[in-house]
């Protein structure tokens, strides 16, 4: 009996790991096919691309593409608007304005484009005309955040305030300063403005233009706040974690805090839920007349997330080599979480778009890769009841099965030689399939717990007052410092290193392993290897499991 | 211990290399230096048993931290010895870090896996019936901890700090989880096997020794 009742608990433990990593079957793969793509060769698409009802506008960034880009629904190009002024990451949204008039005059449809450099541009989506266009202050970077309608105007978070301007001619009607701030998004209420700042402080402004700040003491704001019923939702971002906070719109108090993951994205909501993410979870959460937790799924995100009609969410994993994420809400309390191969790997931080064309789903990405695809669902007729059956996966699942079932019937028979060489071997083999996800999570949580204490890497005076709070890389070459800096929003140190490199014009070579990437060689020089120092840290794990802060000073050293 | 991807040992230059690789096969041939009756059947012997348990480390590279050398270094041990198991645990390390990569960590590796084939000779493994399996398991799973620390301190390079180097082995502890688990389902698998490959065929002289001396004390 006792060792029957020891045979049922060793099935059901080691069943545990088999059920939790049984792959959801992908649907929208089997259901979407790739209608067309477009590679811009270079720089990444930054943020979603947006339909105007005939054209997909995709904004650019990087280096040599700050641009928005039109194409027809088969893929064409139509038209495209660079702006060469830009001082690179431009991620605020394009937003897509239809035709309409009020006191201050009549305007026509148009897409509202802010830059870097400080730059509101009104462009004809249709031929990508410029309508009118007008300069806002610029400290390092302008625009980078979600511009946001009230009624004629558009409320444009600049680079330390928030502007309001006329949508028929962009006559500025007041400028409000407020204090530092990066893809910090407005959100419009009933009583004026939200906005927050690079200090954890929610600014509420009103429709006349006055400004009053809130310091909620939780970490940078980054994005728009969200409007719910329980008060505003905020995702703040802290050193080592992030915080998602109600506030009472009134009054900027802090009504509920809950502890999240470092480097928040934006959050979302549809109705009373709202969706948030960082690098190690998604989250939603319901929010009535209060907050509350609903579900979380382990996920790696750190950009736009857009929940589409039909519950679904599509979002980038900000990893190397990393897939996307399809996850869909019951509207009660599950939200399930499958792969996605779309043939866009690594990081990302664009959301993707769908849109409706002749009756027909189409769904389009893009990420760092600056490559843009665009799938189109099957109609009901087209669908294909073809189903992919992975060998590999499902020969090693039965190997499993076999062991753990061997080994209980050995257990239950005494013959104890055979049941250690049975379930070694199968704990053998679980542990390596969870070993890069184990040892990356023990990694991390390891640096928590024992932070290094080492001597901080000091502010070069030579270095632009730009740099001043962003990330900086400093590579070492033949004896040289070469430093790249300005650079903001990565959030670990390999997709820092290659954003730097890209700017410094330096190749670099890499390759994965199973304990992440090892880079090879940068601007051609192998030496014996490279390591790196984070704020004077040595690097202990890969680089990019190796977490960095907004101001983090990343040097390269070859050995 | 080898989650580190930044972080390297002291870089050793060719001359240094080629020196240090002279070091170690010295060493080898030093601890294989004895005489013995049937010199070139004990080589032969040797020399397999070294190219196959390389050749399998090399082919199970790609599983990380999985190290069937660990396992075979203390049977070898047990079973012929400290000397030839250090020597054994030596000219693996070379041969199979020729093809996996070969730096300034070998020696450490030798050294590791020599001092588990000195453990092994020590630890009363073998008895008259044959090998004690359960005291070979948990030999084995002490030894992956062992190895693992051992190796570890080849990433000492002057830059490397005593929190820094607690905190790195922290950093590994899965994989030494790993190299445990792997030495466990080596050694309940293949461990008997592997022994009776050791076991040493008697000669005839040793043979007629036996014989004559239970005759003499039978008379």
């Amino acid at each position: 009996m006792y060792r029957r009742f020891l045979a049922l608990l060793f099935i059901s433990l080691f069943l545990l790991p088999l059920a939790t990593a049984q792959e959801e079957s992908n649907t929208w793969e089997v259901s979407n096919s790739l209608a067309w793509e477009h590679n811009f060769e270079s720089g990444f698409i930054s943020t979603s691309p947006i339909f105007t009802g005939e054209l997909i506008l995709v904004r650019t960034s990087g280096n040599g593409e700050p641009a928005v880009t039109a194409f027809g629904v088969n893929g064409e190009m139509v038209w495209h608007h660079f702006n060469n002024a830009s001082t690179n990451n431009d991620m605020s949204p394009l937003l897509h304005v239809s035709a309409g008039e009020g006191p201050c005059g009549t305007w026509q449809e148009m897409v509202l484009v802010g830059w870097s450099d400080g730059q509101i541009q009104a462009l004809n989506p249709s031929n990508g005309d410029l309508i009118w266009s007008i300069q806002s202050e610029v400290r390092g970077w302008g625009v980078t955040g979600e511009l946001a309608l009230d009624g004629e105007f558009v409320l444009v978070p600049t680079r330390q305030g928030l502007g309001k301007y006329c949508l028929a001619d962009g006559q500025e009607q007041w400028w409000t300063q407020t204090n530092l701030a990066w893809r910090n998004g407005v959100a419009v209420t009933e009583t004026g403005y939200f906005l927050g700042d690079e200090y954890g402080k929610l600014w509420h402004v009103d429709r006349a233009g006055s400004a009053t700040g809130y310091a909620l003491q939780l970490g940078k704001i980054r994005h728009a706040p969200l409007v719910t019923d329980a008060g505003l939702v905020i995702h703040a971002q802290a050193a080592q974690e992030s915080t998602v906070a109600v506030v009472n719109a009134a009054n900027g108090l802090v009504t509920q805090q809950f502890t999240a993951g470092p480097s928040p994205a934006v959050p979302t909501s549809r109705g009373q839920f709202v969706v948030t993410g960082d690098s190690s979870s998604i989250r939603i959460f319901q929010c009535t007349s209060v907050c509350e937790p609903v579900d979380e799924v382990p996920f790696h995100t750190n950009g736009e997330m857009n929940w589409f009609e039909n519950g679904m969410l599509l979002l980038p994993s900000n990893i190397p080599e990393s897939k996307w994420g399809l996850f869909s809400f019951d509207g009660l309390d599950n939200l399930s979480y499958t792969e996605l191969d779309i043939g866009l790997y690594g990081y990302g931080t664009s959301s993707a778009m769908q849109y409706v064309h002749d009756g027909t789903t189409y769904t389009a990405f893009g990420n760092d890769q600056s490559l843009l695809r665009v799938f189109s669902g099957y109609k009901a007729e087209e669908t294909s009841l073809v189903d992919e059956f992975d060998w590999g996966v499902q020969g090693l699942v039965f190997i499993l099965f076999i062991l753990i079932g061997s080994s209980t019937v050995l257990f239950l028979n005494g013959k104890f030689d055979w049941f250690l060489r049975t379930s070694s071997l199968f704990i053998l083999i679980i542990f390596i399939l969870l070993l890069p996800n184990l040892s990356s999570q023990w990694s991390k949580t390891v640096d928590e717990q024992f932070p290094v204490e080492a001597i901080p890497e000091q502010w070069n005076e030579q270095w632009p007052d730009t740099w001043m709070g962003t990330q900086i890389v400093i590579i070492e070459l033949n004896g040289e410092e070469h430093a790249i800096g300005g650079i903001v929003g990565h959030s670990d140190v390999y997709s820092l290193t290659m954003d730097a490199c890209n700017e410094l014009d330096f190749e670099v070579a890499s390759e994965p392993t199973e304990l992440g990437y090892y880079i090879k060689s940068i601007h051609g020089v192998e030496a014996n290897g490279w390591e790196f120092f984070v704020d004077g840290s040595k690097g202990i794990v890969s680089a990019d499991n190796s977490d960095i802060q907004a101001t983090s000073i990343v040097r390269w050293t070859p050995v | 211990m080898f989650q580190a991807m930044g972080v390297h040992g002291p870089t050793l230059s060719p001359l240094a290399g080629l020196l240090l690789d002279v070091v170690l096969l010295a060493s080898a041939f030093l601890l294989l230096a004895k005489p013995t009756k049937r010199p070139i059947y004990d080589s032969l012997f040797m020399i397999t048993l070294v190219l196959s348990v390389s050749l399998l480390r090399v082919v199970m590279q790609p599983l990380p931290n999985v190290q069937p050398v660990t396992v075979a270094a203390l049977l070898v041990g047990a079973q012929l010895g400290a000397r030839r198991g250090a020597a054994f645990a030596v000219l693996v390390a070379m041969i199979s870090n020729f093809f996996i990569g070969d730096g300034w960590w070998t020696v450490f590796q030798a050294a590791g896996w020599a001092s588990i084939a000195f453990a092994g000779s020590r630890l009363h493994l073998v008895s008259s019936s044959g090998l004690n399996l359960g005291r070979a398991c948990m030999a084995s799973l002490v030894a992956a901890f062992w190895f693992d620390f051992i190796v570890s301190f080849s990433i000492i390079n002057g830059t490397f700090g005593l929190s820094e180097f607690i905190i790195y082995l922290g950093h590994g502890l899965p994989f030494d989880f790993l190299h445990a688990i792997g030495n466990l389902t080596f050694m309940v698998w293949l461990g008997t096997w592997f022994y009776n490959i050791l076991e040493e065929e008697p000669t005839l002289e040793e043979i007629e020794f036996t014989v004559v001396n239970s005759h003499g004390i039978d008379g």
